[in-house]
């Protein structure tokens, strides 16, 4: 099978965007392919491209997105399709990428993943969300994302003992990495005490879905991020160094939450990680660097269990003892994750895999984690019930 | 005018689903037998939200997970003012969301003493 590599990437400033969501796409798009070298016009050389969008048809009221991006960009008469997976699409869309790459089908991938959710209310977003969770046994009842997140937090602190400080840290933690990271969406980093303990911390972090407040939930963000692929027997045609796409990942889970057979437990995370790490070769102490679908700061806990970084129901104890920050054991979201970078949900899987990029290239400046080599990214959809684990490798000369 | 939650009772093994599957889950059977659902169930986790999704007029909303005598775990709204871990409650059915020309029935749990 071909090997496939990223070899452009572009992720302009995830929050509020002004303009349309094809504009958005397309601002990410260029980034990456001017990353690449890739000139566009005649000769440009792009066989596929992929739109990763939860929401572009049900916010934005538009479909056969990728069509259209293609045309805009003059980059006819590629391939082209929208792909949705919920939260996971991104990521997805690379999975399907390197799919086209390591058949043979194509040489050279554009991958572009954009929301535009801010032209939606707060409440209006989350309900957009809850689409995905079951139409009679779930989203009739009013339930959500964060309605899931609570319960399943309330089991993982009855059960392991993880309290809502815990979680505050991993908040604190992964505000403070976005601080170093200029497409991070929010770039103000608060105290621990000022959230957790102080006299006003509930004015200022109320709950949300108890027991989880405001700093454990993501924000509602716009945003596009674009990687370019390529067959790695190819890698001349660019302007920069691949980095290796080593394995991918992908599981299911039962779609009501309720039905799990364990409730405590990420099923889907598991096997997905467990079969990229197959797939690369590669073991939970190769990984130098990880991206966590952190929605809510209770997933990147217990996801950091489930990759296997830590033993079960101690995720939390590593968060105490700081081994995920940077220059700890094993740094989590150096990004500033999707806390504190946003989650544009079409876009958070490019986006995760971008940092890894970063991170391999050694170029993420201020949040730099010392000679990665191995990155992992975990794209979460659904409350678990469709994740894509994806591991990436520095080439050596 | 009386509403019931139902179950779905493969007919090749007996697994018990809600809501309906196509398939069972346990053996892959397709046929499967209405039983009603209902009675006493046992709280497994709960939350209470404050961001609710369009259409409910109140601030704050009680979901819980539950488990049927039967085995069978589902959601549902929880009105209990107090709630705790393997708590008895009651199922109830009633409207839990108000559609345009029609309204959603559910399980609402409440607690015994109520
Ligand atoms: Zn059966």
């Amino acid at each position: 099978m071909r090997e496939v590599g990223i070899v452009g990437v572009g992720h302009p400033r995830f929050g509020k965007y002004e303009g349309s969501l094809m504009s958005m796409l397309c601002e990410a798009a260029v980034e990456a392919l001017d990353d690449a070298g890739i000139k566009t016009g005649e000769g440009h050389g792009v066989d596929q491209v992929l739109v990763s969008t939860m929401g572009g048809s049900q916010v934005n009221r538009q479909t056969g997105v990728a069509s259209a991006l293609v045309d805009t960009l003059n980059l006819r008469p590629a391939m082209a399709e929208t792909v949705e997976n919920g939260p996971a699409s991104g990521a997805s869309a690379v999975k399907l990428g390197y799919m086209a790459i390591a058949s043979g089908m194509c040489d050279v991938v554009l991958v572009v993943g954009g929301e535009r959710m801010r032209v939606l209310s707060g409440w209006e977003a989350t309900d957009f969300v809850a689409t995905m969770s079951h139409p009679e046994a779930e989203y009739a009842y009013g339930l959500t994302l964060p309605s899931f997140a609570g319960m399943f937090t309330r089991l993982i602190m009855e059960k392991y003992g993880v309290t809502e400080r815990d979680l505050a840290m991993v908040s604190v933690k992964n505000h403070e990495n976005a601080m170093f990271n200029p497409s991070a969406h929010i770039q103000l980093a608060p105290k621990l005490e000022a959230i957790t303990e102080d006299e006003d911390a509930l004015t200022i972090n109320p709950y949300v879905a108890e027991p989880l407040h405001v700093y454990d939930v993501c924000p509602v963000s716009d945003g596009a991020a674009a990687v370019v692929l390529c067959a790695l027997d190819v890698k001349e045609r660019f302007a920069r160094k691949p980095v290796k796409i080593a394995g991918i990942g992908q599981a299911t889970d039962t779609h009501v939450v309720a039905e799990r057979e364990v409730p405590t437990d990420l099923f889907a995370v598991r096997h997905a990680a467990q079969r990229a790490y197959d797939m690369a070769g590669l073991q939970p102490q190769d990984i130098d660097v990880a991206e966590l679908h952190d929605a809510f700061t209770i997933l990147e806990i217990v996801e950091s269990e489930e990759v296997g970084f830590f033993p079960r129901g101690e995720g939390h104890l590593a968060v105490r003892r700081g081994e995920t920050q940077i220059g700890g054991r094993i740094p989590i979201n150096t990004s500033g994750g999707l806390k504190a970078k946003g989650h544009p949900l079409g876009a958070t899987g490019v986006s995760q895999i971008i940092e890894l990029v970063k991170q391999l290239r050694g170029e993420a400046d201020g949040r730099q984690v010392k000679d990665a080599k191995a990155g992992l990214a975990v794209n979460f959809g659904g409350f678990g019930n469709n994740v894509v684990a994806t591991i990436l490798t520095r080439e050596e000369e | 005018m009386e509403r019931e939650m139902i179950a779905y009772q493969c007919i090749q093994c007996g697994e018990l689903h809600h809501p309906l599957h196509y398939v069972c889950r346990k053996c892959g059977g397709r046929d499967f037998e209405e039983v009603p659902l209902r009675g006493e169930a046992k709280l497994l986790t709960w939350t209470k939200v404050y961001n609710l999704p369009e259409g409910y007029m109140k601030p704050s909303l009680g979901f819980g997970i539950v488990e049927f005598e039967n085995g069978l775990r589902v959601a549902g709204q929880l009105d209990v003012p107090q709630p705790k871990f393997g708590m008895k409650l009651i199922s109830t059915v009633d409207v839990v969301r108000e559609g345009v020309g029609q309204d959603y029935y559910g399980f609402i749990f409440k607690s015994q003493e109520a």
